[in-house]
């Protein structure tokens, strides 16, 4: 009888050993350099300040030090912080670079020097999304802009399994990952075409779609833009 | 509108006490009790397809009183209660820098109780006895917790069941041995699916009836009329529909006349809904008879 409380001890103990330990997810991507908004054309005398968006190898943006430079300074001047200034009639590639000890990334924009200041619009972005698991997950999208954000909406052949709870809806750098993502919102439409607004973000702000499970905490499935 | 693996899997728990339950009631006077662990640890599941996907690793941790009283020759009372219950789910962390995605949570509370009351329909020593058992589900535990609603350790639902048993005791050589087969309707409430359940188990005395060894099959038939995504909002770790078929095999030695050691293993052979992981359980009980 004296094994009794050994063995309810034991008991107890297994039970205040199911700790939390970590899972961890592969998230690890090739770090990019991007411009924000390029231009096709720059109005002569007049200038145009750049920026570019720095991902990191999970996609996360990254506060660094880029190098701005022109193909031909004569056409086009630029600063060290990205501004840009028309000098003279002609075209100059505008070059983004930054060299994070592994790799240089470069992003570029051609530019032409002309009568007046043209932004590259890009109007909407097609896609399809299909599932990464055994789930039921695909359809075609298109991404666009709108005048507070942008719209992304889902054709007729989009189809979502309802078996599965807590599914949510992100935008993402990483498509195998949800930090930093942006949440659009749970899950509401299983099949057929359908919507969402998303407001203050910008076309080119994200990359993929990511279709995410929460109370499993894993991926369902992805789009690319 | 909630489902968990919880629930389901507390099953094994509840009515898969090898030398208890069945269609034998207690005598009056007698009973059953038995102080155990009952605990799976999952990171991968089948799906509504019956596929296996990955999951964040889950860890359902039960210790439960399990106790069988005979109030006469032909009634008996049972009781379920998981007086401690614990459900967790891992840190997810970024493989590349080790940031944390998703933080790991848990809660620690008491789980749902069974009630049962069991009623012989043969005389006691029949040949091939017959029960009829009323379980009801009572929702003690928690079926919504943590920062992501996915915590549980009950189903918020008060569910009802009644099941039939029957079995014939029997001698393979010198061992004795037995073999039962029960069928059982639960009816659930609160957006739950309704199921139909059956199972068959086989069990045989060695070492002069001080070891007993079991086999168990237990089937889950989802009836899939329960709530889904579509119309439910609910993050429960788990939809609805679940249904799995398992197989459960056991170990109960006599330490003395009275008391005696357990140990099982289950797991689900198909299943959807469900997790693609072993249980287990180990326990100590008290045949008082």
């Amino acid at each position: 009888m004296k094994t009794y409380p050994i063995i309810l001890l034991a008991l107890v103990s297994l039970f205040m050993h199911a700790c939390i330990q970590d899972d961890f997810v592969d998230d690890e991507v090739d770090p990019i350099l991007r411009i924000n908004e390029s231009i096709d054309s720059l109005e002569i005398n007049t200038s145009y300040q750049y920026e570019a968006t720095y991902l990191n190898n999970v996609g996360s943006p990254e506060s660094v030090d880029i190098v701005w430079s022109s193909s031909d300074s004569e056409i086009i001047e630029m600063t060290e912080d990205g501004l840009a200034t028309a000098k003279a009639e002609g075209s100059a590639t505008i070059t983004a670079s930054f060299d994070d000890g592994n790799r240089a990334l470069e992003a570029t924009n051609l530019v032409h020097v002309g009568d007046n200041t043209t932004i590259v619009e890009q109007a909407s972005i097609m896609g399809f999304i299909e599932t990464t698991t055994f789930y039921d997950l695909e359809g075609d999208f298109i991404y666009e802009e709108t005048e507070t954000g942008t719209r992304l909406s889902f054709a007729d052949n989009y189809v979502a399994s309802a078996g599965l709870p807590g599914l949510y809806i992100y935008l993402s750098n990483n498509r195998n990952s949800i930090a930093n993502a942006l949440e659009i919102g749970g899950v509401e439409t299983f099949s057929g075409a359908h919507s969402y607004e998303i407001p203050d973000v910008g076309l080119m702000d994200y990359q993929f779609i990511v279709y995410f499970c929460k109370p499993f905490n894993v991926k369902v499935g992805d789009g690319e833009f | 509108m909630k489902n968990t693996i919880t629930s389901l899997l507390i099953v094994f728990v509840a009515y898969g006490s090898a030398l208890a339950g069945g269609p034998w009631p207690q005598l009056k006077g007698n009973g059953y009790f038995k102080l155990s662990e009952w605990w799976t640890v999952f990171d991968q599941h089948y799906t509504d397809q019956g596929l296996i996907d990955p999951n964040l690793t889950t860890g359902i941790y039960n210790t439960s009183l399990y106790a069988e009283y005979g109030i006469t020759n032909r009634f008996t009372t049972i009781v379920n209660f998981p007086f401690l219950s614990r459900n967790y789910v891992n840190n997810l962390r970024s493989g590349t820098t080790g940031d944390i995605i998703v933080a790991g949570d848990a809660i620690n509370t008491i789980g749902d109780i069974d009630l049962g009351l069991k009623l012989g329909l043969t005389k006691p020593g029949a040949s091939v006895p017959v029960a009829l058992t009323l379980f009801l589900g009572v929702p003690t535990g928690t079926d919504i917790a943590g920062a992501e609603g996915n915590l549980q350790t009950g189903d918020g639902e008060f569910n009802q069941m009644l099941q039939l048993d029957a079995g014939k005791g029997f001698n393979l050589g010198k061992t004795s041995a037995y073999l039962s087969a029960y069928t059982a309707f639960n009816h659930r409430t609160k957006g739950f699916s309704e199921e139909f359940r059956y199972g068959l188990e086989f069990g045989l005395g060695l070492l002069s009836e001080k070891l007993w060894t079991t086999a168990k099959l237990n089937v889950v038939e989802s009836l899939k009329n329960g709530d889904t995504a579509e119309n439910t909002t609910n993050t429960s770790i788990f939809a609805n529909n679940s249904e799995f078929s398992s197989i459960e095999l056991g170990l109960n030695y006599y330490v003395s006349s009275n008391f005696g050691i357990s140990a099982s293993v289950a797991g689900a052979i198909r299943g959807e809904i469900i997790a693609a992981a072993p249980s287990y359980s180990v326990g100590i009980f008290y045949d008082m008879k």
